[in-house]
């Protein structure tokens, strides 16, 4: 078995530009994990089910676990890293989730935050049935998703009180 | 869990990708959004010799009004075509059906033309572009082809498409007359146990003329109820008739079973739900 | 009802009671917290499992050759190359064959996922290559997947020692069973069978070993909940000196008791590292966790009950057969879901007559261990069941039927026929609370109403009473006498500030939180003055660590009494340079001070200094160094509580709609309602998938047909309904605080109230429970939608 040639794969990620020479079959979440060292963003399963591994591709939801990094060359991507806008704050979405115990061991929490951050930048007001359906895709052991649905409706309110 | 190893080459024209499927040969697979593909590589249980990117040709992607119908490209993500305005009049099902897609995230990454060329028969657009009566253009060394849907579903994960050739767009025909999709599904975003797509061409007096029924979950492909269609058509669709119509599922469909529900209860769900499509889909004729 | 009062401490409750904001959050919320994928060592080497792929056979030969000539490899490692010890038993059990797993196969493969070699290779992608091409020749044996099939006559053995599949068979009783059957007005006979679910953390087993030789020290970091004692197992295993082994626990991504039992995954890492001198990484990937962590909660459970013609229960009889996998892990996995499980069985009930019957059978299915509730799940779920149909039968209102036949208020402590001593709590006034919170008059009216539209509403109540922080006294009355207490110590630095350090682990419960409020408060500062550490041996006293509901109790008494000595050593120090009397001082918001002269006081960093730099001070006493340690191994104690769940069912599709499902839960005195209530609701999750969605499905190869996430379903935010949790407070009446555990009730509770509320609704129909989980084609069938099994309808 002889590997395939390995390619260079260029990725911004978090607005800062990374390289790294990989196999063609370096999954994104392996990129960002290993090659760029972000490792907030966790693996749960690797088939593309439980949404801990979801990252933003040019903006839009995906799961890096079932994406090659090859395929987002010249790309952008943002990880959990990206949320907080200083190392000594927390963004309102990050707020709210602690204030509403919206995690517990917080594995699948990265991709919760990206995918709330997404679904209030669609669409500001969500009801609690917009709010279930749009998480669905992740999967939480922990909270009984009781936390987390407080907590984006919570971030959706301070969002929009911070945006008047 | 991570994938055997692959050539990875990311076609820039349609040609070129042809030309790509012609050298790699018939291990290399195409590459769209890789939803249904990228996971069963994880699982090592498909380990193709290469990869033939073609999200990024240019021009595969985009819905685009042609004449009566709407082409869309075949690297349009789902979730584009879900947010599309035009989809939204004129093939409102395609839009309702893609809400039973995965989730967001796979529908932003996952592409209309891969979910075709993929061919699950649990998954909801094969069932929609048969019931619908979509066309499927395809590219090769041989030329171009545009196959009916109904040709073009052949078996569990098989399509008429050749290893060499490559589906470019789908066209879908203006319609406008009454229709539903029902599905159910273990949960929200799974593949579906069973589903029905109908759409009905009703007269002023509520004669249907032309009925459509594609169950998904059910057979190897897109399922065409025919002797249910038969049962609906030339008749005003009553609680009574959309019941016979059901009664003539259960005796005819033969699903198999799996870990998620046996035949008999696919079967049995497969008539309850035409049972209901049907309704709901005159009843919404009625509200329009 | 209540007896809170406050926390009789410097603190008042001013931190204990409160919804303090979790310490650990930003780290997490933020992606700084470290996992054991997250953990990086230079030159460190990537393992993967060579697994059994045939559930019973004879390994005829491994063939390493062609695997080891691939690109990254170092070492593949069979059992011949790593002579360890499997894991035994840490105590005697009286009948019970254990056979343990060995850290990998040797000679036999009795399940498939056993691991059967390690692969050392430069990344992960490379040791799955190289792990594929390992040649194994399997000897096919005859397999047995259910305990029917396994006692039988003629059924292949996976032990042929032992002579049996049979691991244990014993029954016990109290109480005089045969007359009160023999008086019944009244007999009732089913046999349940509870489908097999498993914890299934969102992040699996991850182990990192680095053993260092010429430092001569292995550092493992395992996400396990209990790191001592997996130092303690590997040190007699692999054997290496105890002393030189240090075991850290990173960020853990859930355990829900998955993560409890020493694993061969992690022996095998260990020993392999020692082997080649080299920092090894196992990331246990999702198939791997379905395959081969522990499964549990599968049980077949037959139950008979006597009673008058008043409806008040005679006596019962339970026999708990339990499929035990293939082997056996050192917390006696294979014996606790059928014997806790019947040992549980009686819960809130009055009984006087009880027959027990416990049966572990292994099969050639991936070994069942921990998991929340662990045996009380599928005891309480059919005995829920079991009552809800023959109140039903009966014509009698389940609820009534319930309070007839539950224990006193007014009878505690009581003596359960099982030997069990509750302590506290009011049972009835817990289901009393749940019926008034879901108005259950109004709920009947409803769906009087919603049935006459043709929809179909249901109600269903699990009354329960759960025995929580497991020390040595609560394990000898559950019939494992097994030893069973933690530590804590409590210093405060030079700064003034103070350090816990505690044997507990956290799985994401918050203990960092909830034992810095109880330490604050006995020590009368502010809770942002105390951080916790855990979950390092070489840093934390010894102790069993983080299971069975016993941190709270455990974890939170010893933290009590440790900052109760190190209090009284601040007091002291203070008498003597305040030169008062330590009765005449008091402690407030972080300053110790003479009763009635706050200005003659002194802060903590004040005492702190003079406690370590002065001099004269420490001349006088050498004991005044602000540190204390102590042990806890505390007394029985039980929470209660009550679980309702509100159903809407589609008879024709079998689909449930929850509603909602409301909880009352006593796990007396509270440290943090927002952590308790956390805790609840994901019991309820967890709940929501065992009765409508999670199995675990075997085909009669032993294959397991369920090893992926779109088999094997976990419910969503869309399947779990809003949870509304109401606490009581009996404080605990012997354990230090008057804490009791929690955390497990829900899942204990929760899945027997969605049978019964699903069954209430489908009442029209006749319908009662025959098969779990009750996904739509069980309900269907339940509701009579569906011909017999097979057939068309």
């Amino acid at each position: 078995m002889t590997p395939p040639e390995e390619r260079i794969v260029r990725i911004e990620v978090n607005g800062r530009p990374t390289s790294a020479l990989v196999e063609p079959r370096t999954l994104l979440c392996d990129y960002i994990r290993n090659h760029v060292g972000l490792t907030g963003t966790n693996v749960g399963c690797e088939h593309g089910v439980c949404g801990a591994c979801t990252v933003r591709i040019d903006g839009d939801i995906a799961r890096s676990c079932i994406t090659f990094a090859a395929q987002v060359d010249g790309g952008k991507v943002e990880t959990v890293e990206s949320i907080a806008p200083s190392t000594d704050e927390l963004h309102p979405i990050q707020r709210a989730f602690e204030a509403e115990h919206g995690l517990q061991c917080g594995f699948c929490t990265p991709g919760f935050l990206i995918t709330t951050q997404a679904l209030l930048e669609r669409n500001p007001d969500p009801s609690e049935t917009e709010i279930r359906e749009f998480l669905s895709g992740n999967i939480c052991r922990c909270t009984g998703y009781v936390g987390i649905v407080n907590a984006v409706k919570r971030a959706a309110r301070d969002l929009r009180d911070r945006g008047t | 869990m991570k994938p055997t190893p692959f050539e990875y080459h990311r076609a820039e024209t349609t040609e070129e990708a042809v030309r790509l499927l012609v050298e790699c040969g018939e291990e290399a697979k195409v590459l769209a959004g890789g939803q249904s593909l990228v996971p069963t590589m994880n699982l090592r249980l498909a380990q193709p010799s290469a990869l033939i990117d073609i999200a990024g040709i240019g021009g595969l992607a985009g819905i685009a009004r042609e004449g009566g119908s709407l082409r869309v490209g075949a690297t349009t993500r789902q979730s584009a075509v879900l947010a599309d305005p035009e989809i939204a009049v004129d093939a409102p099902m395609v839009a309702e059906a893609l809400r039973w897609v995965g989730h967001e995230a796979n529908r932003n990454r996952g592409t209309f033309g891969g979910s075709a060329a993929h061919a699950d028969p649990a998954a909801e657009i094969p069932a929609v572009l048969v019931a619908l009566g979509a066309d499927l253009e395809i590219t090769g060394p041989r030329g171009f082809r545009t196959v009916p849907a109904a040709d073009f579903f052949v078996s569990f994960f098989t399509t008429s498409i050749e290893p060499d050739e490559l589906l470019t767009a789908v066209r879908l025909p203006s319609r406008h007359g009454p229709w539903a999709f029902e599905e159910i599904a273990r949960r929200h975003g799974d593949f579906a146990l069973v589903g029905v797509a109908a759409a009905l061409v009703v007269d002023e007096q509520g004669i249907v003329g032309a009925c459509d029924l594609v169950l998904m979950g059910v057979d190897d492909v897109p399922w065409s109820a025919q002797a249910a269609q038969e049962v609906v058509v030339g008749n005003r669709v009553t609680p009574e008739l959309a019941r016979e119509a059901r009664a003539v599922i259960e005796s005819t469909v033969e699903p198999s079973s799996d870990v998620h529900a046996s035949s008999c209860y696919r079967s049995h769900a497969a008539g309850v739900l035409v049972e209901r499509a049907l309704l709901k889909a005159t009843g919404r004729k009625e509200q329009g | 009802m209540t007896e809170s009062g406050g926390f009789p401490y410097p603190g008042g409750g001013r931190f204990v009671g409160a919804r303090v904001k979790r310490a650990e959050d930003p780290r997490l919320l933020t992606g700084e917290a470290r996992y054991a994928a997250d953990i990086q060592l230079p030159g460190m080497l990537a393992v993967a499992f060579v697994r059994a792929t045939e559930a019973h056979a004879r390994i005829e030969s491994i063939d390493v050759t062609e695997a080891l000539s691939l690109p990254g490899a170092v070492a593949v490692l069979t059992a011949a190359d790593l002579d360890v010890a499997p894991v035994p038993l840490p105590f005697e059990f009286d009948g019970l064959a254990a056979p343990p797993q060995p850290a990998l196969a040797r000679n036999k493969v009795r399940f498939l996922g056993e691991p059967v070699a390690v692969v050392v290779a430069e990344n992960r992608y490379q040791a799955e290559d190289i792990a594929d091409r390992v040649r194994v020749r399997y000897d096919r044996l005859g397999v047995v997947v259910s305990p029917e099939a396994a006692r039988a006559a003629d059924a292949p053995l996976l032990f042929e020692d032992l002579g049996t599949n049979v691991l244990f068979e014993r029954t016990e009783s109290a109480g005089d069973v045969e007359g009160a059957f023999a008086e019944a007005a009244h007999v009732f006979r089913k046999t349940f069978h509870t489908n097999r679910f498993v914890a299934c953390p969102m992040e699996g087993r991850g182990v990192v070993a680095h053993y260092e030789p010429r430092a001569d020290h292995l550092k493992v970091w395992s996400s396990t909940q209990t790191p001592f004692l997996l130092r303690t197992t590997l040190a007699a295993v692999l054997p290496y000196p105890e002393h030189r082994l240090q075991v850290i626990v990173p960020e853990v991504g859930g355990g829900f008791g998955a993560k409890m039992s020493t694993y061969p995954e992690e022996v095998a890492v260990a020993a392999a590292s020692l082997k080649l001198g080299r920092p090894l990484s196992w990331i246990e990937d999702r198939r791997e966790n379905l395959l081969a962590a522990n499964h549990a909660k599968e049980q077949q459970i037959t139950l008979e009950l006597a009673l008058d013609t008043e409806g008040q229960i005679l006596a019962l009889r339970a026999e708990h057969v339990g499929d035990a996998g293939a082997y056996n892990f050192n917390s006696t996995s294979c014996l606790i879901e059928p014997f806790i499980g019947a040992r549980n069985l009686p819960g809130v009930l009055r009984l006087r007559n009880y027959e027990w019957t416990v049966v572990s059978v292994a099969t050639n299915r991936s070994p069942v261990g921990a998991f929340r509730a662990v045996g009380s799940t599928p005891g309480s779920t059919t005995r829920d069941a079991f009552l809800d149909e023959i109140a039903r039968q009966l014509g009698i209102d389940v609820v009534k039927f319930f309070r007839k036949n539950m224990i006193r208020a007014d009878e505690m402590p009581y003596h359960q026929a099982t030997g069990q001593v509750y302590d506290s709590g009011d049972y009835i006034g817990s289901l009393d609370q749940a019926v008034e919170l879901v108005d259950y008059a109004g709920f009947r009216r409803r769906q009087e109403e919603a049935r006459s539209e043709g929809r179909y509403l249901g109600i269903g109540f699990s009354p329960f009473v759960e025995a929580t922080g497991w020390g040595s006294e609560i394990a000898k009355s559950q019939g494992l006498p097994f030893s069973s207490h933690d530590n804590a110590s409590v210093s405060v630095d030079p700064s003034g500030m103070v350090t816990v350090a505690t044997s507990m682990a956290s799985q994401g419960q918050g203990h960092e939180t909830s034992f810095a409020q109880v330490a604050a408060d006995v020590l009368g500062v502010d809770v942002a003055t105390v951080r916790v550490t855990q979950g390092d041996t070489d840093v934390s006293p010894y102790g069993m660590g983080t299971f069975a509901s016993r941190s709270a109790i455990i974890g939170g008494g010893s933290v009590l009494l440790a900052a109760e000595e190190v209090r009284k050593k601040v007091l002291a120090i203070a008498a003597k340079t305040l030169e008062a009397s330590a009765e005449d001082l008091e402690i407030a918001d972080g300053r110790v001070a003479v009763k009635g002269a706050p200005q003659r006081g002194l802060s903590y960093p004040e005492v702190a200094a003079i406690a370590h730099w002065d001099l004269g001070v420490r001349s006088d006493d050498d004991g005044h160094r602000l540190a204390a340690t102590r042990f806890y191994d505390p007394p029985a104690t039980f929470s209660n509580g009550c679980f309702v769940a509100l159903v809407e069912v589609d008879p024709e599709l079998g689909t449930v709609k929850l509603e909602k499902i409301v909880g009352v839960e006593d796990c007396g005195r509270v440290i943090n309602p927002m952590i308790v209530e956390g805790q609840s609701h994901g019991a309820v999750a967890q709940a929501v998938g065992g009765a409508l969605l999670e199995h675990m499905v075997y085909d009669e190869n032993g294959g397991l047909i369920t090893s992926t996430f779109m088999d094997y379903l976990l419910p969503t935010a869309l399947d779990v309904p809003p949870i509304e949790i109401a606490h009581m407070e009996t404080l605990a009446p012997h354990t230090a605080g008057g804490f009791k555990g929690m955390g497990e009730g829900g899942l204990m509770s929760a899945p027997g109230a969605i049978v019964c509320a699903v069954v209430d609704a489908l009442s029209p129909f006749g319908a009662v429970l025959e098969e779990l989980p009750l996904g739509p084609e069980q309900v269907a069938r339940m509701a009579g939608s569906l011909a017999t099994e097979g057939g068309h309808s």
